[in-house]
């Protein structure tokens, strides 16, 4: 019994850090979401171009320095910061700008494309072969009460606990925080109260790439190999966002949170234990938000809007 | 005087209806590949019963889904089991397997009552992985991950064996279809659908009962997937849950969004647009870049099917149908154009 509680445990806690993973692809959905209504399906994708650069900014800058030291992985981590601001500043202009006043469907298709020639683009300039990343805590680990957790996952924990939080208290308390909300309620009143709305999206976009873009250097040494593939755990947070309600911070953590663990521990030990999950494991994810909606249609911490006629 | 249809010009159907089928015959005469084309012009057909249908839920009553292709893949994998494993005659299969689909729309339905916009889109998302894994899962009857194959169709004694047969049993449901979605649409059914669109609220107060007609949406449009997917099945000979993919969902609404989101023709055009694109129009240009530059062609090809999707929406937002609906008032106000109507 004790063996099933442990294992439990060690699976919640690479859950979190994988939900964590989630959690940050799925602010990124979040943010996007706050000012603009729009669903950016190429999330996934924004992220898998972030761990794209960064492998090329550490090996380039290992092969400077000679050596693969910490402050590689900072500067190229910096780098990569500096080329997601551009990428968010260029999304804008190529999706948000030219269909601002267009139905937020076609928006949707938008970003749809731009995932689409955003994994092709990466797969014709990195080539067919995948990527070995590295990690920059090494194999480090923290063993405590019989718990093994790796260093790189406590990161992501961290990490993405410190951008939920910064983005909270962005939202709730800054003038900008307010102005983007006061935009996604409605941004011709939002423009006539002198907020520049314009300079709103093109923030929001960048925020959302810098997102991916870090999650992306996160989640990349987590995985043994590095190709496109890795997009299509963009597909993966949209539960993990629905389930927190979209638009909500702390509901995209929890959410991912909540699909994290219970993905990590449906493959792990229960299936172990109990036969018929391993039939569902990829799935239960899906099923679970389906029923969450089922009862309440607007997420865990989503708001329900008041429609007008 | 003026009929039921003022605000279209039917005289064109006919002839348009000889074309489709006059098709084949100077495809045959002008190309020696036809056979090719005419497989494309086959998917393309099976395609356009199910966007059409897709647009009468997602652009006419504004529910949108990103799950059509699994209700393609129930219809392919109910009819090749019904006519290879239970013995039925492929006729019934046609009756039956729709109406089958038309349930399984129903159950994704009753979910869609309480859940709105995007939330709906992707818990059709999930209903699509849900089906692909449960297909898997059934593997006793659809043979698993590893496909199945599927017996030639043979309607009313004649068997349909090769692309030009199915060429012309395709299209002449794809003719049933189109006219019956414009005969949901002038109808009560239609407009209860186009008010749900407009405003819920509004719809409600003018006495619609939105449970019963967003199910029936709901219901139409799974018959539509489940038709196209009895078709699909019997055609392609061979299917596996490799084709039913999220992108494939997709796809469907990249089709009806290019054609031009809640008009029939609109999604007609779209799905031939997109289908000719990728298969015809893109390999072609693909050859001569490849000599240029040497990149996999596979992702050459996804990155300019991706880049023309762009393109589109961007400086062609209301579709393919929209922009011929302002060609067409251009030509008719011809020497005097009021200039701001055709920015």
């Amino acid at each position: 019994m004790s063996d099933l509680l442990t294992g439990l445990l060690q699976e919640s806690v690479s859950g979190i850090a994988l939900g964590c993973i989630y959690a940050l692809i799925a602010l990124g959905f979040t943010l996007i979401y706050k000012a603009t209504e729009v669903v950016n399906f190429a999330q996934g994708e924004i992220m898998m171009v972030g761990a794209y650069i960064n492998f090329f900014f550490v090996t380039q800058f290992s092969a400077m320095a000679g050596e693969l030291t910490g402050w590689v992985f900072l500067a190229a981590l910096f780098c990569s910061i500096i080329f997601a601001v551009l990428f968010g500043i260029i999304l804008d202009y190529v999706i948000n700008r030219p269909l601002k006043d267009e139905p937020v469907f076609s928006i949707i298709m938008a970003t749809i494309s731009l995932a689409i020639i955003l994994r092709s683009l990466t797969a014709m300039i990195a080539g067919p072969i995948s990527l070995i990343p590295v990690s920059p805590f090494g194999d480090s680990t923290i063993k405590t009460a019989g718990i093994v957790i790796s260093v790189l996952d406590l990161a992501i924990i961290i990490c993405a606990f410190i951008l939920m939080a910064l983005f909270f208290f962005f939202f709730n308390k800054t003038r900008w925080g307010i102005a983007m909300k006061a935009t996604s309620e409605d941004s011709e009143a939002a423009q006539l109260m002198g907020i520049p709305v314009k300079q709103v999206y093109r923030m929001v976009w960048v925020f959302a790439a810098i997102v991916g873009v870090i999650s992306g250097v996160l989640l990349a040494p987590r995985m043994a190999l590095l190709d496109t593939s890795m997009s299509f755990l963009g597909l993966k947070a949209f539960p993990a966002a629905i389930l927190g309600g979209f638009g909500s911070i702390p509901g995209a953590i929890i959410g991912g949170i909540i699909l994290g663990i219970i993905e990590t521990i449906s493959m792990g030990t229960l299936s172990f234990h109990f036969e018929w999950i391993k039939e569902i494991n990829d799935i239960i994810v899906w099923i679970v938000l389906i029923a969450v909606l089922m009862i309440r249609p607007d997420g865990l911490f989503g708001i329900a809007k008041v429609k007008r006629v | 005087m003026k009929g039921r249809y003022e605000d279209e010009n039917l005289k064109w159907i006919p002839f348009l209806i000889l074309a489709v089928f006059l098709l084949p015959f100077i495809l045959k005469g002008a190309t020696f590949s036809y056979k090719y084309y005419l497989y494309i012009l086959n998917m393309a057909g099976i395609y356009i019963i199910l966007t059409v249908g897709l647009d009468l839920l997602s652009g006419f009553t504004g529910l949108m889904s990103l799950g059509h292709a699994a209700f393609l893949a129930i219809g392919a994998y109910t009819s090749a089991i019904l006519v290879d494993q239970a013995g039925l005659p492929f006729e019934l299969s046609l009756i039956i397997t729709p109406v089958i689909v038309g349930l399984f729309g129903l159950v994704i339905g009753f979910p869609a009552l309480r859940i709105e916009g995007m939330y709906l889109g992707l818990t059709t998302m999930g209903f699509g992985f849900i089906i692909k894994r449960l297909i898997i899962a059934l593997s006793e009857w659809t043979g698993g991950s590893a496909g199945l194959h599927v017996s030639s169709a043979s309607i009313l004694g004649y068997s349909i064996k090769n692309d030009w047969d199915n060429y012309f049993l395709i299209y002449t449901f794809v003719i049933i279809a189109i006219i019956m979605t414009r005969r949901i649409i002038k109808s009560k059914l239609g407009r209860a659908f186009m008010a749900i669109r407009d405003s819920e609220r509004a719809a409600e107060a003018s006495g619609i009962n939105l449970a019963k007609y967003k199910l029936i949406s709901f219901f139409i449009s799974g018959m539509f997937a489940g038709f196209a997917g009895v078709l699909f099945a019997h055609t392609s000979h061979f299917i596996s849950t490799d084709h039913f993919d999220i992108l494939l969902s997709i796809f469907f609404i990249v089709m009806i969004l290019v054609g031009g989101i809640g008009s029939i023709y609109g999604a007609v055009l779209g799905t031939l647009f997109v289908v000719l694109m990728e298969n015809m129009f893109i390999p072609l240009f693909e050859d001569g870049l490849a000599q240029v530059i040497h990149i996999e062609s596979g992702e050459l090809q996804a990155f300019i099917f991706g880049l023309i999707m762009l393109l589109f929406i961007i400086f062609q937002p209301q579709g393919l149908y929209g922009m011929w609906l302002k060609m067409r008032i251009y030509w008719k106000l011809f020497p005097f154009n009021p200039k701001k109507r055709f920015t």
